[in-house]
């Protein structure tokens, strides 16, 4: 029974902690956005505009509810759900922190569910995220929306490969898929005897695949082919508004979320402390999150610095260079592995 | 609690697939079908093999139905106009030699899976749900089933290659004679 409490006690604190992590995001991109243009960013509400998310939840709350003529209802309506929801799921098997007491003899953990199918699930629900975007923009009965359903299709389908890919080097050097005992491995020895044991040093190519990858399968820039808002008005959310809006907004900083916290996560020793193996775990929870609000920053810094790609050069990334190079990191690390 | 799941699950499945057969909008046809596939999915998990829930979702929900979805609307499929009795036979050879050629290719290949040590695939059925007994099973006693179930999607993958190249090859030629090299 206190086992039973202590994880819906989990579940509602990691799921409040991504919705207001989402929210601050928002906050976040615009205000490095201003840094980078040399602007002040959202200043008004409250300090520093801190309350900003909050002013802008208010004002799609109030925004008028449309549907267009001749989109298919129920999926022009389900679809910002499908997108939020599926990035809300996947956060449930991320380990954001270790050993956080004994109840009863049984040992709870600073994660929702503690699967030995975390990494694939993490993929697997993640990537559903995927069906709200093409579904959105097939229901819409708009042309732009469809164009930027289609895009997203094919984009999905061509950086999932080197996506798992990468993740499989790491989980073939681990022995394993759940995503907690990836960490341990990673907490404990050092790598070349003195730096921290995280597999970015032993799996430096899948690292930077998995990167690159995890901004695709996000739909962010350069790759935010779905949007496209100088080709494509607004891509597929052209036909949405207020609320339905807004949720594709937050399944998209959350979709961020899970990905930056995976790749710490797989690459960078998650909720370990570098050179301190027995640091207390709230400890180990302020390390994971500095760790992913690095990767978090990094996506809005590339965002607000590279030019966006064409088409064509985003499939041919995808197929001619990600995909087998992916392969020949999997079969040299198949052979580092067996010899 | 699970048996109600089981239960739920399995007329969730029938139903989508009915569904997928008896929709006329094709977008509906695979919104069924992935319904189907989760409410498989759930069953698997249900009776304890989380791998081949997460392999079903990952691969089928996530990368194939993607895949389909992008074709339908590609080609921008509406809604087929049924009042053309459609020839079944005449327009669809080569489709229905195809299938035909893969079911008895699939057909042999169970065959072959079922010449394998059945008592030990019995026997070590309790190891499956975990990574590494899949893993044992699949790339021990059962390697060379495996390999060839592999080979047999590798050919299919080349075949359609292959036809889809020779009808493009042959639909150029009028182009070609008729406006000389310019459409090059």
């Amino acid at each position: 029974m206190t086992v039973l409490l202590a994880t819906f006690i989990k579940a509602v604190v990691i799921f409040g902690a991504l919705v207001s992590a989402a929210g601050l995001a928002t906050l976040a991109e615009r205000k490095v956005s201003a840094w980078i243009q040399h602007r002040l960013g959202p200043n008004r509400v409250g300090p520093f505009g801190a309350l900003q998310p909050l002013a802008d939840g208010v004002k799609f709350i109030f925004k008028e509810e449309f549907v267009p003529e001749g989109a298919t209802r129920w999926l022009f309506i389900l679809a910002p759900a499908i997108s939020a929801m599926a990035a809300m799921m996947s956060v449930a098997v991320i380990p954001f922190g270790g050993l956080v007491t004994e109840i009863d003899g049984t040992e709870i953990y600073f994660s929702i569910a503690d699967l030995d199918i975390g990494a694939l699930w993490v993929v697997a629900i993640g990537g559903l995220g995927i069906y709200g975007v093409i579904l959105g923009g097939w229901a819409s009965n708009s042309k732009y929306s469809l164009y930027g359903g289609l895009r997203a299709s094919a984009q999905m389908i061509s950086y999932e490969l080197p996506l798992i890919l990468s993740i499989l080097a790491v989980v073939a050097m681990s022995d394993t898929l759940n995503l907690r005992e990836i960490v341990n491995i990673q907490t404990s020895g050092t790598a070349f005897g003195f730096l921290p044991n995280w597999n970015i040093f032993y799996q430096p190519l899948a690292f930077v695949l998995f990167v690159v990858c995890t901004f695709a399968e996000t739909n962010r820039h350069p790759f935010d082919f779905a949007e496209c808002e100088s080709e494509l008005v607004g891509g597929f959310h052209t036909e949405y508004s207020s609320m339905k809006f807004a949720l594709f907004f937050l399944g998209e900083y959350c979709a961020m979320i899970v990905m930056a916290s995976l790749t710490v996560t797989l690459f960078l020793g998650g909720f370990s402390v570098p050179y301190w193996e027995e640091a207390p775990w709230y400890l180990g929870v302020a390390a994971f999150v500095a760790k992913t609000a690095f990767f978090m920053f990094l996506f809005l810094w590339v965002r607000w610095t590279l030019p966006r790609f064409r088409y064509d050069q985003l499939m041919n990334l995808g197929w001619k260079v990600f995909l087998p190079l992916s392969l020949l990191n999997i079969l040299l690390t198949g052979l580092a592995v067996s010899l | 609690m699970a048996n109600f799941l089981f239960y739920l699950m399995a007329l969730g499945a029938v139903v989508g697939s009915l569904g997928v057969v008896g929709s006329k909008n094709p977008i509906t046809s695979i919104l069924s079908l992935l319904g189907t596939f989760f409410c498989l999915a759930t069953i698997y998990l249900l009776s304890g093999f989380q791998f081949l829930a997460a392999a079903q979702i990952l691969v089928y929900g996530g990368a194939v139905m993607v895949l389909f979805l992008f074709v339908v609307m590609l080609l921008n499929l509406g809604n087929p106009d049924t009042s053309a009795a459609p020839d079944f036979i005449g327009k669809r050879r080569v489709p229905i030699a195809i299938a035909t050629s893969i079911c008895l290719a699939l057909l042999t290949f169970i065959g072959v899976l079922g010449q394998g040590d059945v008592q030990a695939g019995n026997a070590s059925l309790a190891e499956v749900d975990t990574i590494t007994g899949l893993a044992e099973l699949l790339f021990g006693s059962f390697l060379l089933p495996f390999e060839a179930g592999s080979i047999l999607l590798l050919s299919a993958a080349v075949a359609v290659i292959v036809l889809a190249k020779r009808e493009r090859s042959q639909a150029d030629k009028p182009q070609t004679s008729d406006t000389g090299e310019a459409v090059r």
